[in-house]
């Protein structure tokens, strides 16, 4: 655990801030804009920020959330928006929180996606692992741009999102998707929207149909054995793939080692935190499975 | 993080003394940062002052590299968090080469968490880290309830003494003995750690607790059971800095759900000459800057000067 590759909260800053928006966007899904000129100006595709309660102790420990997008007065930065789905303690505690109320949030976090020029960019998401990817698309088309100095990385020439869920409801913010001009392939383990199966088995005919691309790359998000045959796929069409990892976090700035992935070193593998080290990894870093 | 730490408290921090001495160890204020939940300090140099730290307790170093335990490792509970890392850490060599340069060049005294697997091996940590610069006293983790045997130096009172007693003859550190709540009489190992040879204890370590998925009829976590912090725990906290202090003459360091600047008061009223901040680190990363920049005031209000005259006045007449 040297400090190479490390991405310390260098650059974070740690508000209570207003809900703007909160609504409905899925089945137990949830959009939530929060008004944070300093966090949106910086946060880039792929990093995240923690959310927790403004001044109670129970809810106690911050979640990690990934950008979603940021929105924008006058044309400045004005806030970020997240994407949750409703699930356990802290998610049921914001489910209910109305417009004008305060959280507290910390951030930016994370490394977020490395943004390599590449034709043809298929982003692989499962459950709600498709948060990440509407800023990524946004900015490698070059509709936005992200950071603090702004980057210019508008370098992919078309983008294709596969997307899984477990039922047609459950897909949140596939209009966003849409309005971007990006491919979007849906898929559902019951078949009521999209390809009727896994959402690796739609990637596969995805690239399958591709003419043989010398520059496709692949971003995932999204349950971890979900990620693992990606992964696979990845290696299978000899592809370069990025992961985001989605192990749940306590502190999200390296202090607590909850948030460990196994992660291969030179002489086999090391628990690395996902929070300063990841939470994107190379898929062929990524040690899925520790007892082999 | 770009939020200002310094509020206009200058003039009360140069009339009041938060000098706080602790046996051998003088620190520059009471308010320290627990082991294990700080990481290195390297990942919150950007978040707080570190300099402004009465002082720092890296995470538990042991002689060989740990990976600790698989995921999951931690889960929250009511008003708590429950963990099982299982001392995750580099080895004393990659500490000394890596992380004590660093740790060494802070302007803040750095108290570094030891954990051996039997008397000797403190030992020899005591003795490998002893005369570097950069060190101002040992923290000796004789409670962590994540790994196999770790906490028999903290539940059994002659293993305790002799542990304390082997550590202070080989090391010329001023040393702390870290115990751990899941005793019956936590007095009676604080007496034992004294007859020792420690210059002062730190009070608690984690209580041992388990959290449950009855839906998978599975553990919230990998290792089954682990230990809770946070806010849940501070009565129990209270209770025990309450009970050693009364039993021992060495200084106590207060541990356990402390979250705020009054949280802090609680502990020196009941004992604590000093305390160490742990979980609300994670939930409020700014925590120990608030309640450094609150001190003061809490101290005036209470009518004294220094921090040694407010410690242990449970029951004092107003």
């Amino acid at each position: 655990m040297t400090s190479e590759g490390i991405c310390y909260a260098d650059n974070a800053c740690h508000q209570a801030v207003e809900i703007v928006r909160h609504e409905e966007v899925g089945r137990s899904t949830r959009l939530l804009a929060v008004r944070c000129p300093e966090i949106a100006k910086r946060i880039l595709p792929g990093q995240f920020v923690m959310l927790r309660p403004h001044g109670i102790y129970d809810p106690l420990i911050g979640r990690p959330l990934a950008l979603f997008d940021v929105w924008y007065e006058g044309g400045e930065p004005a806030g970020i928006e997240v994407v949750y789905l409703v699930k356990g303690k802290l998610t049921s505690w914001l489910a209910e929180q109305a417009i004008g109320q305060t959280v507290e949030i910390w951030g930016p976090l994370g490394n977020g996606f490395d943004p390599q020029p590449t034709d043809h960019l298929v982003l692989v998401a499962g459950g709600i692992g498709q948060t990440p990817f509407l800023a990524v698309a946004k900015e490698r088309l070059g509709i936005a741009t992200f950071g603090l100095p702004n980057r210019n990385a508008s370098n992919v020439s078309r983008i294709t999102l596969c997307y899984g869920a477990r039922t047609a409801d459950y897909h949140a913010g596939v209009d966003r998707f849409q309005e971007v001009g990006i491919d979007v392939q849906l898929a559902t383990d019951d078949g009521t929207a999209g390809h009727h199966g896994l959402v690796t088995t739609l990637l596969e005919k995805v690239l399958a149909g591709e003419p043989k691309a010398p520059r496709t790359q692949i971003l995932t998000c999204g349950p971890e054995r979900m990620m693992e045959a990606v992964a696979g796929v990845a290696a299978e069409f000899d592809l370069p793939c990025q992961v985001s990892l989605e192990t749940p976090m306590a502190c999200g700035i390296g202090i607590c080692f909850t948030c460990v992935a196994a992660i291969a070193t030179k002489d086999g593998w090391d628990y690395r935190r996902t929070c300063i080290e990841g939470p994107v990894f190379n898929a062929v870093d990524v040690v899925w499975d520790t007892t082999k | 993080m770009g939020v200002g730490h310094n509020q206009d408290d200058a003039f009360s921090m140069a009339t009041l003394d938060l000098t706080t001495k602790l046996g051998r160890l003088t620190l520059p204020n009471p308010i320290l940062v627990a082991s294990g939940t700080f990481g290195y300090a390297r990942e919150m140099e950007r978040i707080v002052d570190l300099g402004r730290l009465g002082g720092i307790l890296p995470k538990t170093i042991t002689w060989e590299p740990r990976a600790g335990n698989r995921p999951s490792r931690t889960v929250e509970t009511s008003a708590g968090l429950l963990n099982a890392i299982g001392l995750d850490n580099d080895g004393i060599e990659l500490f000394l080469e890596h992380h004590l340069p660093y740790l060494s060049k802070l302007p803040t005294k750095v108290i570094v968490s030891i954990a051996g697997r039997d008397e000797a091996e403190f030992a020899r940590l005591a003795e490998r880290l002893d005369g570097l610069p950069g060190i101002a006293a040992l923290e000796l983790n004789v409670s962590c309830p994540n790994v196999a045997r770790g906490v028999d130096f903290g539940t059994d009172p002659a293993k305790c003494e002799a542990v304390v007693r082997l550590v202070t003859r080989q090391c010329s550190l001023p040393v702390f003995a870290k115990l751990t709540p899941n005793v019956s009489r936590i007095a009676e190992i604080a007496q034992a750690a004294e007859a020792g040879g420690a210059d002062g204890l730190s009070v608690i370590n984690t209580v041992l607790g388990m959290a449950v998925d009855w839906r998978r009829r599975a553990p919230m976590l990998a290792n089954v059971v682990g230990g809770l912090s946070g806010p849940a725990i501070k009565p129990v906290a209270l209770r025990c800095v309450y009970e050693v202090s009364r039993a021992v003459s060495i200084p106590v360091i207060g541990i356990g759900g402390i979250t705020n600047v009054d949280d802090v008061m609680e502990f020196f009223v009941a004992g604590a000459s000093a305390v160490q901040i742990g979980t609300a680190n994670y939930f409020d990363p700014l925590v120990s800057m608030k309640m450094l920049d609150a001190l003061p005031g809490c101290l005036s209000e209470a009518g004294v000067e220094t921090i040694s005259e407010i410690v242990g006045t449970l029951g004092t007449a107003l």
